[in-house]
């Protein structure tokens, strides 16, 4: 039963770093209209910037997760305005900016290879909360608890932005139709803005924080984040960052139950099996609006 | 006071002197000029670190050839690279590029099986030498034309696994392995019939993926097993994430690995979670104890600052290899002469191992050495406790 419940801790965790992930995902989709592939580099160099702040100007990891965060935004914010901000203006549609974003998404990876020396660093495990807490017989991993208690933070934060305040609205306004919305006296343009900043830095959260918890800071960081973060937005539903965080969750536990009392091997087959059962079955997801499409 | 460095490049022009005039071949040599070995580098893409210690290794046996004019007078050799990123369609596109260049005697090459299995039929087909440098797949070699210098790793693993029954006596073993690699499924299977002849029992096998990166969970469920001992059968990535996650957790029991453990980037990038973990492995720089050991160890520390791990001792092996068969052929070498050269070759003559014999075209160290990291940093001989 302890090994039962600490499993189910680790694979809340784990899912959370999907959701929180898959949030900034959902948001440029949802927003933006853009599929956009370059979005797990944002985690990558997050956790990159995060790395060299810790380890190069021996600053302390709150700061190291401030920077990532900030770096992570300020990326998606110049990749959204040197590569998306030209095909928006040509009305270009989503299939162009997908190839775009293919394209950036090589280059930064590329990039990211360079900075890390194609090598896989990790955190030094004294600067960030690395030890176990007793929880009754369970020990749990304190930055465990960290990221569970972030991802609910960072979901009832965006979701009170996105349905109670102005500049939700005037997301949500963009998201359907951005000439409306501009026409309707939204400033479409800095809506873009700034949700392409809140995204790169919702996912550049979660990059900096799995960069810690898998001792992994590399250019493939944000590759195996994407995936299933992109579960994540499919099963939870595009336009409810609340789907994608209990989405996120629900696949970090399913993984971790699969490869624990059935099958490593399968498991990534279980994971996609949902995903596919899911937008068959339900496309618009676990709490996404019923007549919810990208044109 | 002499100078270390000075010292250093002494003794290894005595050591290559020795080896010249040791193997009594002055009379054949192939006719003066710069002979060209291509080398499919792997410095970029997921093995970009082992990678550069191929390549590093390599450089550092060029230079010592070079210089001590080994081969013979007026015979020097040269490295042309090119990237493949671990990368098979890369690797069979640099080869193809070699194999155009006739200026291109030979070409070593790869890190993962699969790749050097897409390479084997087109040097094959090509006629022109392949030397793998670090595919560890049983059956790569093709004699004449491919061979690999790497000792394959199950005999050494077998051999540490032995140490460890007899050493720590355990009682029942939990296993990590990969569920989709082929040959550490083999050599965890290996180890596990060691165990299981000696009567220790499986207390269970954890899979994981070669991409995972998150192993708490794993972790939890090897722990939740409650063995005496905990085997890692993985690749690099995952065994270093596997040990540092059991430590974390605050598993204190007793921890084997493989030699993927072994490049200092792994324990730069881990720390003291590897120490006292002990790994079989070929050559370590503060172990391996021959004169051929100790002057390549000098020799990559004062190029590159920082002592050579194992992959360097491979990539360093490879030249010498290459350069062993050329040394043996008269007049103007050629791709089809050098391969029946080194077809012949029964053993490398000069090598890091303490002996390197080679059987239709693998090599086969016999000298295994089990060790493990110290806390500081430095990789020592493991005393079991």
């Amino acid at each position: 039963m302890i090994l039962f419940l600490e499993q189910a801790l680790n694979g809340w965790a784990l899912g959370s770093l999907y959701a929180l992930f898959g949030i900034g995902f959902g948001l440029v989709f949802s927003t933006l209209g853009i599929l956009n592939a370059a979005h797990g580099t944002y985690a990558s160099w997050a956790a990159i910037v995060g790395y060299y702040v810790v380890e190069r100007a021996g600053l302390p990891f709150p700061v190291a997760v401030g920077v990532g965060v900030a770096a992570g935004g300020l990326l998606a914010l110049a990749v959204d305005q040197i590569a998306f901000q030209p095909l928006r203006s040509r009305k270009a549609g989503m299939l162009g900016a997908l190839i775009t974003s293919i394209a950036f998404w090589i280059i930064l990876d590329s990039l990211a290879g360079f900075a890390t020396e194609q090598q896989s660093l990790a955190f030094p495990a004294a600067s960030f909360p690395s030890g176990m807490i007793d929880i009754g017989p369970m020990k749990v991993g304190q930055l465990q608890l960290i990221i569970i208690a972030v991802l609910i933070v960072c979901t009832i934060g965006i979701h009170l932005l996105i349905q109670k305040t102005r500049l939700g609205t005037a997301m949500r306004a963009v998201g359907w139709n951005e000439v409306a919305a501009a026409l309707g006296g939204v400033n479409a343009r800095m809506v873009i803005l700034l949700t392409a900043f809140l995204a790169g830095a919702t996912s550049g959260l979660a990059g900096v924080l799995a960069g810690a918890a898998t001792s992994n800071v590399s250019f493939t960081l944000g590759e195996g984040l994407m995936l299933k973060g992109f579960a994540a937005v499919v099963v939870g539903g595009y336009d409810d960052v609340r789907g994608t965080a209990i989405a996120g969750i629900l696949l970090g536990i399913i993984e971790v139950f699969v490869a624990q009392y059935v099958s490593t091997a399968l498991r990534d087959g279980f994971t996609y099996s949902l995903l596919l059962i899911f937008l068959v079955a339900r496309p618009r997801g676990l709490f996404g609006s019923a007549g919810f499409v990208r044109a | 006071m002499i100078d270390r460095n000075k010292l250093a490049g002494m003794g290894a022009g005595l050591l290559a002197a020795t080896v010249m005039f040791g193997a009594g071949t002055a009379g054949a040599q192939p006719a003066a000029g710069e002979y060209v070995f291509g080398f499919v580098t792997e410095t970029t893409g997921p093995l970009a670190a082992a990678g550069v210690s191929y390549h590093r290794g390599a450089q550092v046996a060029v230079e010592e050839i070079n210089a001590s004019k080994w081969i013979g007078s007026g015979v020097t050799v040269k490295l042309s690279e090119k990237e493949s990123g671990s990368d098979a369609a890369r690797a069979v596109q640099a080869m193809t590029q070699f194999v155009a260049d006739r200026n291109v005697l030979a070409v070593t090459c790869c890190i993962l099986s699969p790749v050097a299995g897409a390479m084997r039929p087109v040097a094959a087909n090509a006629k022109i030498p392949l030397v793998f440098y670090g595919a560890t797949l049983p059956g790569l070699p093709q004699p004449p034309y491919v061979s690999s210098v790497v000792a394959l790793p199950g005999p050494q693993e077998v051999k540490m696994t032995q140490l460890i029954v007899d050493k720590m006596k355990p009682k029942s073993v939990a296993y990590f392995v990969n569920a989709d690699n082929e040959g550490f499924q083999n050599r965890f299977k290996a180890a596990q019939k060691v165990m299981e002849g000696a009567g220790v029992k499986t207390a269970g096998v954890v899979s994981i993926l070669s991409a995972d990166t998150d192993f708490t969970a794993p972790a939890t469920q090897a722990m939740g097993m409650n063995p005496d001992l905990i085997m890692v059968w993985t690749t690099q990535t995952p065994a270093a994430g596997i040990i540092a996650a059991l430590r974390n957790r605050g598993y204190a029991g007793a921890i084997t690995a493989s030699d993927v453990i072994a490049p200092n980037a792994v324990f730069k990038k881990i720390g003291e979670p590897l120490a006292g973990v002990p790994f079989p492995i070929a050559f370590a720089a503060g172990v391996s104890s021959s004169p051929e050991a100790k002057a390549f160890a000098d020799a990559f520390q004062k190029k590159f600052g920082e002592l050579p791990d194992t992959y360097a001792a491979q990539g360093y092996t490879s030249v010498w290899y290459m350069s062993q068969g050329l040394k043996s052929l008269s007049g103007k070498a050629n791709r089809e002469a050098l391969a029946t050269a080194l077809a012949k070759v029964g053993s490398i003559e000069h090598n890091v191992y303490g002996g390197l014999p080679m059987v239709a075209g693998q090599a086969d160290v016999q000298k295994a050495l089990v060790v493990n990291w110290s806390k500081d940093g430095k990789v020592v001989a493991w005393e079991p406790k």
